[in-house]
């Protein structure tokens, strides 16, 4: 295949989202270590956040069977 | 069997085309009777009036607040350059920048019918029912006859996907350039548009990574080189009002509450959407206006919780739907589906069966979820036949009604007394020769005055902590302003004091569905 025309495939795809999704909610718990000051908790934005960052991962692991199939 | 199928069909379809022609006659309607209306109907609607004007003289609307008029636009330039040749021709208005919103609506459309039927297989009658879909949604409906330059965005791009979904696949050089152009002049009409261009060059990238690379750096080359002439050319400004200043609360009720209508609205259009992106990831390869969809719905979306957005940011998520709803649609009675290895002949057919009889429905109950409609008059009979009856304002329905946060209070038809309620005011304005600070410009661009700030502007930057107003406070404290017209109380708390201390509120006017507040400087007579 053409090296400009080769595509990013459903495998690779699903470990970028996995990724981005396993790193994100790492990131979004994390707010409440770092900013220790803050009041209330998980918010309602917070939750939302590690809700959708828990499905992005969900979605990339799913991916990850369908190996060199074009994304 | 077949033949009383087709039949049924056919009756069907043309019961849903009749559904969104009616929302479409409304939709003509209303359009026509905002072009009459030569004052503010939506909020901030005059401040893009003026700033076409300025644009109109060379000027740009980027400018220090801390200064009479303390004037200045966080929005991109783009429309209002569009709009400006009218001012040349026909002075300020509100009718030439609402035509131009509707004219960029119907384009909109006509770019969602030609990708259904370009990119499905060539049903001629669903395109067209696509395109219906898109102009009866509520949310397009209340943006697209007013004088906001979101509407054009929307149509730039919407423009921007279909030509880059065709030319991107087949290495077209000139569509290519085309389709990224178009998606910087939608970023220079607003700044939303972002959320589209990343789900493009996204898409481009899964396709080919590497040209879409090299495409990219162009992208953003001819991106940033606009960016830094606005800032040069503005003196600095343009990176204060249009970036710094342009950030907002974000209020989590608004955003679930707006979630939710968008879902109850356009629903049954965005179920097959949200299938054909499934089958797609999964069973196929993910087509732009799936990435596009997936990308509008949910970054529009949660921007669309920001104090100051809201519905309006579902608009391109609703032209993905009715793109992926119609191709899915088109696909599934013309057998077309590539899915033969997972269902079998047979099954296609029973699905093609299914859903020459769905599809057509699903229109139909479409059009009812997203039917709004006025409820007097001609159409006293039409709505009592269909059982609805006004719940937004006295006169008129709305299926979405007025109850979710950020959902836009507009959409009624204006009568004889809103007409006579802004002549009113502009007749206020004409009985002072001092300078008048409105809430709203359409009054004092009526009554020929200056336009003396942008409250909704000087509310960010005062947020920010980028806005002093020590002039305009003294101003008010001299009570140099002959008069004050409020609506929303959009100004920072230290000037709606000085009003409160220096000014009384003395008469009430009602336009449009909402009270104008006059304030009158304490201690002297009203002429």
């Amino acid at each position: 295949m053409d090296m400009e025309e080769r595509t990013v495939t459903k495998r690779q795809l699903g470990m970028f989202l996995a990724l981005v999704g396993i790193a994100g909610f790492v990131v979004i718990l994390l707010i409440d270590v770092v900013d220790a000051g803050r009041q209330g908790g998980i918010g309602p934005a917070q939750r939302f956040a590690l809700a959708l960052m828990a499905a992005t991962a969900i979605l990339g692991l799913t991916l990850i069977p369908g190996g060199d199939a074009p994304a | 069997m077949n033949g009383a199928r087709s039949r049924i069909h056919i009756v069907l379809m043309l019961a849903a085309s009749g559904a969104l022609l009616f929302s479409f006659l409304i939709y003509l309607l209303y359009t026509a009777n905002l072009l009459a209306f030569p004052y503010d109907y939506d909020q901030g609607e005059g401040f893009e009036v003026y700033d076409t004007v300025l644009f109109s003289r060379g000027e740009l609307p980027y400018r220090d607040t801390e200064v009479y008029p303390f004037y200045a636009s966080n929005y991109p330039p783009l429309f209002h350059v569009m709009a400006a040749p009218f001012v040349w021709f026909f002075g300020p208005a509100h009718w030439y920048g609402r035509l131009l919103g509707f004219l960029g609506s119907l384009v909109s459309a006509g770019a969602i019918a030609y990708a259904v039927y370009r990119d499905g297989p060539g049903r001629r009658w669903i395109a067209i029912l696509s395109g219906l879909a898109f102009l009866s949604s509520n949310f397009v409906y209340h943006i697209g006859p007013l004088y906001r330059q979101h509407t054009m965005m929307v149509t730039f791009e919407t423009l921007a996907i279909v030509t880059l979904a065709s030319a991107f696949p087949r290495r077209d050089r000139r569509g290519i350039a085309a389709g990224l152009l178009l998606l910087i002049c939608a970023g220079y009409t607003k700044q939303l548009a972002a959320i589209s261009a990343v789900a493009a060059l996204a898409w481009m990238f899964l396709r080919a990574p590497l040209r879409a690379i090299r495409w990219s750096i162009g992208f953003a080359a001819v991106g940033m080189g606009v960016f830094l002439w606005l800032h040069i050319a503005s003196g600095g400004q343009w990176w204060i009002q249009a970036i710094l200043a342009n950030v907002n609360d974000f209020i989590v009720e608004q955003a679930l509450g707006l979630f939710i209508l968008w879902f109850k609205l356009h629903g049954l259009l965005l179920v097959p959407a949200a299938l054909l992106v499934i089958f797609e990831l999964y069973c196929d390869r993910l087509s732009i206006y799936g990435v596009w969809f997936v990308f509008a719905a949910l970054f529009g979306g949660v921007a669309a919780g920001a104090w100051g957005a809201g519905d309006s940011y579902f608009v391109t998520s609703v032209a993905g739907a009715c793109i992926l709803s119609g191709i899915v649609f088109s696909r599934i009675i013309a057998r077309d589906w590539r899915m033969r290895g997972l269902l079998g002949e047979a099954a296609l057919s029973k699905l093609c069966h299914v859903g020459m009889i769905v599809v057509p429905l699903l229109y139909l109950g479409y059009a009812r979820a997203t039917l709004k409609m006025p409820t007097d008059g001609v159409f006293e009979p039409i709505a009592t036949a269909l059982g609805v009856e006004a719940n937004a304002q006295a006169r008129f329905y709305d299926s979405a009604s007025y109850l979710v946060g950020g959902y836009a209070r507009i959409g009624y038809f204006l009568g004889a007394e809103d007409h006579a309620a802004g002549a009113e005011i502009v007749r206020l304005i004409n009985e002072t020769d001092a300078p008048v600070l409105s809430e709203e410009a359409g009054f004092s661009l009526a009554a020929e005055r200056d336009v003396v700030t942008n409250p909704t502007q000087l509310r960010n930057l005062d947020r920010a902590g980028l806005f002093q107003g020590d002039q305009l406070i003294s101003m008010i404290n001299r009570r140099e302003f002959g008069l004050i017209i409020l609506r929303a109380l959009f100004y920072p708390p230290s000037v709606l004091e000085a009003m409160g201390q220096r000014y009384e509120h003395r008469e009430t006017i009602h336009m449009n569905g909402f009270d104008y507040l006059i304030l009158y400087p304490k201690g002297k007579e009203s002429q």
